[in-house]
């Protein structure tokens, strides 16, 4: 065998862009997770299980439309929603009343939550899995050096800077996100100077879990909606997270470009192995920052 | 007195025998247990299995049954675990006393219970598990496949592939059993068939890769001939949305085993790539025999939807059991082996053969190219080659080599 007859400048280029946009989704679910472990310090098993479910609310709610071009915008708008309305539910009916006790017990907690939406989205949707179409215009692909590049794929590279530019004006621009910041830091001397730390707590998680559905809309018309799909994307956003740096956001998103990008290019440099080129990079990074690579919170 | 009292005791006796007698006859059933996965995705392959036995069977216990004994069955769920599979495999046999095991899409499970069947002496038929073990390396007097497998289709799809103009290729394929097993079915035979075929290199992908995208790419890079994707289950639907949005089918041609079954095209609906080559048992519009139409219109009426290829083997092997019983004249476990070895049924499909030597089903083998057909709401296999059982099984010569015999 030539090894790697196939790698040539228009192919890496066109591959890294690949890259890029299966980073979009991994940055958008982990920044979600490393936000409501920063804030909450909850490390959020049952995050893979909104994403998830934002799949199956997309689905529903593009079928129940109708196939109409506007029904998956519409998807796209409301199945993250939904997604926060539920984690908003558990937060309040739930969450919050556990905040007190140690961090093995809320971890327990967040895994038995997973169990509980796992049989909830088999009870709703049944076990068969769905698929999902994106609007025409979004189908097919454009030639880059020509190499196909599909045009879902371009959608997503745009939808992810603009999320990033979304949570870093809500971090900074924003009281809450203030409060939220100053709270990840010191919980008791916000709630001394009359802020009540406990709703700061509860719309961190619903945007956390805001993101993991949006994730979870994205990915949608790409794959196969059906159960499983949590466990896949959990365990790739905890590793983003702690390369990245335990809370911090930025480096969720620098997580999540070495992983996807190390991903993308391993497939074609060396394709009988490209599994363990992420993990590998994982590897090597907690190595030299056994503490991730940007600043934890923690 | 004492007289009197013994021959009350003595008829008491002999009526009670000739009750026990009379109702041992007049209740014998034919019990089957089927263990196989109800939940989760791969319940979408062997819900099929299951209707359309139940089909086979209410017919022929309305007809009378099988000589004379209704057929029954009970079914158990196996979660796709093996441990789970095998304990309630064991509990049919320990409880429900059942005269045949039956079942699993799973391959691992399908061999421990063909394990079991061997020890306890009770026929086994696997019914959707695809691994050439069962009925090759690891087959046994007791255990029989309705359903092809990786060396089968592997060799059908090298028959298939031999025939088209292509020559250079590249193997892309889910990096566990089933994949190798067809990735090294197919290249194997074709490099016999072909031997100027060169192979560009492989991909491997975990099972449940969620974005094949980068995968497809980094292939069409590599300007193959032809692509022998061996992906199967549940990951074939995001390869083949994959392969439309990056327009791979139009670029360079790909071979996909199950890529033309009901089960794979249905839920893509029109958005299926066109122009996939892939291979199957049975289609329910293919081959158009009045067999196969008759059996299409009674599961139809009986369920509200098109069988896909798990109710032939369904179907098939409720036909199997009831015939080889019918021509050992018995119920005896031991007669109906020998009387289903080497025996030739009619099938929705044709005339289908049991081997004897290793007890797998000669299904032939259907490659067809996916394509829009007016009246259907998914995609259909058209261009249809058949290639029939002979041509596909492997002798039995290297089924001999693999058992080491």
């Amino acid at each position: 065998m030539e090894f790697a007859a196939n790698i040539t400048a228009a192919a890496l280029f066109q591959q890294i862009l690949v890259g890029l946009s299966r980073t979009t989704i991994l940055f958008i679910v982990s920044s979600g997770l490393s936000l409501v472990l920063g804030v909450l310090r909850i490390p959020n098993i049952a995050h893979g299980s909104l994403y998830m479910i934002g799949a199956f609310m997309t689905w529903s709610i593009a079928t129940v439309v109708g196939g109409s071009p506007a029904a998956f915008w519409l998807a796209l708008a409301f199945a993250p929603l939904a997604v926060a309305l539920v984690s908003f539910v558990v937060e309040r009916g739930i969450f919050c009343r556990l905040y007190d006790r140690e961090h093995l017990m809320l971890l327990l907690f967040t895994f038995s939550l997973t169990l509980v939406f796992n049989d909830l989205v088999k009870l709703i949707w049944g076990s068969d899995y769905r698929s999902l179409n994106a609007p025409d215009f979004l189908q097919g692909s454009f030639s880059i050096f020509g190499l196909p590049f599909p045009r879902y794929n371009l959608f997503l590279l745009l939808t992810g800077p603009l999320v990033a530019l979304g949570l870093w004006l809500l971090t900074n621009r924003t009281k809450i996100g203030k409060i939220a910041r100053a709270a990840a830091v010191d919980r008791e001397m916000v709630s001394a100077v009359g802020i009540n730390v406990s709703w700061v707590f509860a719309w961190v998680f619903v945007i956390g879990c805001y993101l993991a559905g949006l994730g979870g809309a994205l990915v949608a018309p790409t794959q196969n909606i059906t159960q499983g799909m949590d466990h896949a994307i959990i365990i790739e956003a905890f590793l983003i997270v702690i390369i990245g740096g335990l809370g911090n956001i930025w480096g969720a998103l620098l997580g999540a470009l070495i992983f996807g990008l190390t991903d993308a290019i391993g497939i074609l440099v060396w394709p009988q192995f490209a599994i363990v080129f992420p993990y590998t990079a994982v590897v090597i990074v907690l190595v030299f920052r056994p503490k991730g690579l940007l600043k934890s919170v923690w | 007195m004492k007289k009197r009292a013994l021959w009350t005791i003595v008829g008491l006796v002999s009526l009670g025998l000739v009750l026990a007698g009379g109702s041992a006859v007049s209740a014998k059933t034919i019990k089957v247990g089927i263990v196989d996965c109800y939940s989760g995705p791969p319940s979408t392959y062997t819900n099929d299995v299951r209707d359309a036995f139940q089909l086979a069977v209410d017919q022929f216990n309305a007809q009378g049954g099988v000589l004379g004994n209704t057929i029954e069955f009970v079914t158990r769920d196996s979660k796709f675990k093996v441990d789970i599979g095998l304990s309630a495999a064991k509990e049919l046999l320990l409880r429900e006393n059942v005269d045949i095991l039956m079942g699993t899409i799973n391959s691992s499970l399908a061999l421990a219970i063909s394990d079991l069947s061997l020890k306890e002496k009770v026929p086994f038929i696997a019914t959707f598990s695809k691994s050439a073990k069962i009925t090759g390396a690891k087959g046994n007097r007791y255990v029989f496949s309705m359903t092809e497998n990786t060396a089968l289709a592997g060799k059908a799809a090298a028959h298939g592939l031999a025939k088209r103009p292509y020559t250079t290729y590249w193997i892309a394929g889910d990096d566990y059993e089933y994949g190798h097993a067809i990735a090294d079915g197919v290249w194997e035979n074709l490099k016999q068939l072909k031997p100027d075929v060169k192979l560009l290199g492989e991909s491997w992908w975990k099972v449940g890769e969620p974005d094949f995208t980068p995968y497809i790419t980094s292939i069409l890079a590599a300007k193959p001939d032809a692509v022998i994707v061996a992906t199967g289950g549940r990951d074939c639907v995001p390869f083949l949305k994959a392969a439309k949005a990056t327009g791979f089918n139009d670029k360079v041609p790909f071979y996909m085993h199950t890529a033309t079954e009901l089960s794979t095209l249905k839920p893509l609906g029109l958005d299926a790539p066109e122009g996939v080559i892939g291979t199957s048992n049975y289609f329910f519009y293919y081959p158009q025999t009045p067999a196969n139409e008759a059996f299409v219109k009674e599961f139809e009426a009986a369920y509200n939807r098109k069988p896909a290829v798990g109710a032939l083997y369904g179907f098939m092997t409720a036909h199997f059991i009831k015939q080889a019983y019918e021509k050992a004249g018995s119920t005896d476990t031991e007669k109906f082996i020998d009387a289903l070895e080497g025996m030739v049924i009619d099938t929705p499909v044709g005339k289908v053969e049991m081997r004897a030597y290793d007890h797998q089903a000669m299904l032939p083998m259907y490659m067809g190219v996916t394509k829009k057909m007016p009246g259907y709401d998914f995609l259909v296999a058209t261009d249809i080659v058949t290639i029939s059982g002979a041509e596909a099984m492997p002798s039995v010569e290297s089924i001999r080599k693999a058992r080491g015999e």
